[in-house]
């Protein structure tokens, strides 16, 4: 299923191979109409339990024709499909994540592969758009044959490719440690389709309320992105008060893919007239960092709190960016982070991926600034992203070694179920089973000091009420 | 008599007559094309509201079906995903679900719920008119979800687009009705014009044959040579005048012999 015109098609139809040198293919929102759309999403929301009967495919080369048949192919590559934001307001999301994965596999691969195969990444484009997304998921089973999909990029992306793995259920599709904490992925009846690494937003928000409630501040408002995912944090943060006894003090929204020159001055009023202690952003970095600075600029000087999703360091480097203030205007900010902290080298995982980025310093995919023209997308040393991007290759990488010689799809789950107490080096062991699809668990806090974010030791301290 | 009937005067009277007869045209055409129109900007923006309430009722009630068991497993998530789709049909502005207690549980509101919405009843049901500040007219309408033990969707529907809506399909219907009524008022013109030509010509014979009898046999010939109604009056008034002529002239004659 291809929505391309001739020309994008062979403009951008290009694939990564573990040299790093990957290009992407995008997927253009536009090419659906709003009535397909619809239909397209309905239809996936509505799930598909009469999937054809076509057999578990083997690992194979792109590129090269379908296997179906579930044999195992001598080829020397395992591919995994990747359907994530490199363009749009998101793209740095995306395009960190990648870089930390590629970090390890280019190590991976430098060494011989997994049992004598590299590992490629099959990247597509979908903008953090739903609709892309769910073409490329049908696109990447369908056409590429991956392996298994890894490092979607989003909830609202996530939430609609979820039923596409259900409609090919007999093909026994796994999406890979998604960078989202929603539950969709996590629960009935999609759960079953994928394996996530990272905690959930329910337990970001969680420890968010906790934590300000432990301090005193107990009026939480909720200023959160107007899609699945905020709605997924929104109701973490509810649950959260509601164990409590409290409600939610207020809520804002914004529209996905608002850029950080965009104006939060009404939703910024609006929680204001609700007299919040504390606040916790359920968003993309653009917008967040937008709110923040209208909500400082505006006196509500209360803490701001982002989950992981939020992408630390491009919200810090957007609120920084030409502030002279820049550290007053950043110091309500704390966000919770579901990897420890890049500076922890006490930690062999941050080791490691401190000198594989030193070494490999993966390019962003290498069509990203044609994808956005104009704005070339500038790189971070180390970030929470790129970090998650390279835990979730260190297990992927794990898992596979584990299939043996001649990995089928077939044997993913019970590959899966057989990591009960792996040490990834993060500081947690990982245990997964058939009644556990999230191998981590622990939630880190972070402020800002300086262009980085640290952890956050004494919340009392840092945010005192007056 | 002589005074009465000079050319001019009657030609005009004909003309006067036939400016009558084409404005009474024009006036039956406009009162004909006023009538439909109002009657059909009334029943298109009728039936187009229904339509359009209609529309909303399903998609509420489609919404509410699917709902269900998404709400009963508490996945607000999946419920934000289902209701974005949704928002993304035309003339559809707004989607909320409330529960059962009346609480929002998903709503498409930017950038937060409306006091006016927060205020109304999260269980009702009936199509309701709202104006809401800074985002314009709504029609709503609701459907509760699963006999509303579950909760409501409530679905709001953008009266300027459904105004829009229905001034370009009136808009269509009258532009052609205009193009009818100017067709059909030249129409009439030029079949009043065909008629009066010859009437007008009858006239002036009439008139000529009454001041100069000779002079109209040569000049309007013409007239006498026509194979309708026109022609066999002309020459029935020939014939008519040519027979009073003769009566007089042999009455002059019966008189010089006394």
């Amino acid at each position: 299923m291809s929505l391309f015109s001739g020309k994008e098609d062979s403009e951008l139809k290009t694939r990564i191979g573990g040299g790093g040198e990957g290009e992407v293919r995008q997927k253009q929102p536009g090419t659906m109409t709003r009535r397909s759309l619809v239909r397209s999403g309905l239809g996936a929301l509505v799930a598909a339990p009469w999937a054809g009967g076509l057999g578990a495919a083997g690992v194979h080369s792109h590129p090269g024709p379908r296997d179906r048949a579930g044999a195992t192919r001598q080829d020397d590559e395992i591919v995994l499909g990747v359907s994530a934001a490199f363009s749009g307001p998101s793209r740095g999301l995306g395009t960190e994540l990648y870089r930390g994965s590629m970090a390890y596999f280019n190590h991976v691969n430098e060494n011989g592969g997994v049992n004598g195969r590299r590992i490629v990444m099959k990247l597509l484009d979908d903008g953090y758009q739903p609709d892309p997304c769910v073409a490329n998921t049908i696109e990447l089973i369908q056409d590429e044959s991956v392996f298994l999909l890894f490092n979607y990029v989003g909830t609202p992306t996530v939430t609609r490719a979820l039923p596409v793995l259900k409609k090919f259920r007999d093909q026994q599709v796994y999406l890979f440690f998604p960078f989202t904490g929603a539950e969709p992925q996590r629960e009935p009846p999609y759960g079953e389709f994928a394996f996530n690494l990272r905690a959930s937003y329910r337990q970001e928000t969680a420890g968010l309320v906790d934590n300000f409630l432990s301090i005193g501040r107990r009026r939480v408002a909720v200023f959160y992105q107007n899609d699945a995912y905020g709605r997924s944090g929104w109701a973490g943060v509810r649950e959260a008060l509601a164990r409590h006894g409290e409600t939610m003090a207020g809520e804002a929204t914004y529209m996905r893919g608002t850029q950080f020159g965009a104006s939060m001055r009404g939703q910024v009023e609006i929680l204001q007239a609700r007299s919040p202690d504390a606040v916790i952003c359920i968003g993309a970095y653009q917008a967040c960092a937008a709110f923040a600075r209208d909500a400082e600029d505006l006196g509500l000087h209360i803490p701001v709190a982002n989950v992981s999703f939020v992408g630390s360091e491009n919200l810090l480097a957007l609120m920084r960016e030409g502030r002279a203030d820049a550290d007053a205007h950043t110091r309500f900010l704390v966000n919770s982070q579901v990897v420890p902290s890049y500076e922890d080298t006490s930690l062999p995982a941050v080791r490691e991926y401190h000198e594989l980025m030193a070494r490999y310093d993966p390019p962003p995919p290498a069509n990203v600034d044609r994808i956005t023209p104009g704005e070339p997308y500038t790189t971070f040393p180390q970030s929470f992203v790129s970090l998650e991007g390279f835990v979730n290759a260190k297990l992927i990488t794990e898992i596979i070694r584990r299939m043996g010689d001649n990995p089928q799809r077939s044997g993913i789950e019970e590959a899966v179920f057989a990591v009960r107490d792996y040490d990834l080096g993060v500081g947690e062991r990982v245990r997964f089973g058939p009644n556990r699809r999230q191998g981590l668990q622990m939630i880190y806090y972070t402020v800002p000091e300086g262009e980085r974010f640290v952890p956050l030791e004494d919340w009392e301290g840092r945010f005192p009420v007056s | 008599m002589t005074a009465m009937i000079q050319k001019g005067e009657e030609v005009h009277r004909v003309r006067k007559l036939f400016r009558k007869t084409r404005f009474g045209f024009f006036a039956l055409f406009g009162i004909v094309v006023l009538a439909i129109s109002i009657l059909s900007i009334s029943s298109v923006s009728r039936e187009l509201r229904d339509e359009y309430v209609s529309n909303s009722e399903s998609i509420a009630k489609n919404i509410a079906d699917s709902s269900v068991d998404i709400l009963l497993n508490r996945n607000l998530a999946t419920l934000q995903s289902l209701i974005d789709q949704f928002v993304q049909i035309e003339s559809i502005r707004y989607i909320y679900i409330t529960s059962d207690t009346g609480e929002f549980l998903a709503h498409t509101f930017i950038p937060g719920i409306p006091e006016e919405i927060l205020a109304s009843d999260p269980s009702a049901t009936e199509p309701v008119e709202r104006s809401l500040p800074g985002l314009g007219d709504f029609v709503e309408v609701g459907s509760p979800i699963l006999s509303g033990v579950a909760g409501t969707v409530h679905v709001g529907m953008d009266l300027e687009r459904l105004g829009l809506k229905i001034q370009r399909a009136v808009g269509q219907q009258v532009y052609l009705l205009c193009i009818i009524l100017v067709t059909g008022v030249l129409a009439s013109i030029w079949l009043v014009n065909l008629a009066s030509r010859p009437l007008t010509e009858l006239l002036e014979y009439v008139v000529a044959l009454a001041r100069e009898r000779g002079g109209a046999r040569s000049t309007h010939g013409d007239v006498l040579g026509r194979d309708d109604e026109i022609g066999d009056m002309a020459r029935l008034m020939r014939y008519v005048a040519d027979d009073a002529g003769l009566a007089r002239d042999e009455g002059t004659t019966a008189g010089g012999g006394d």
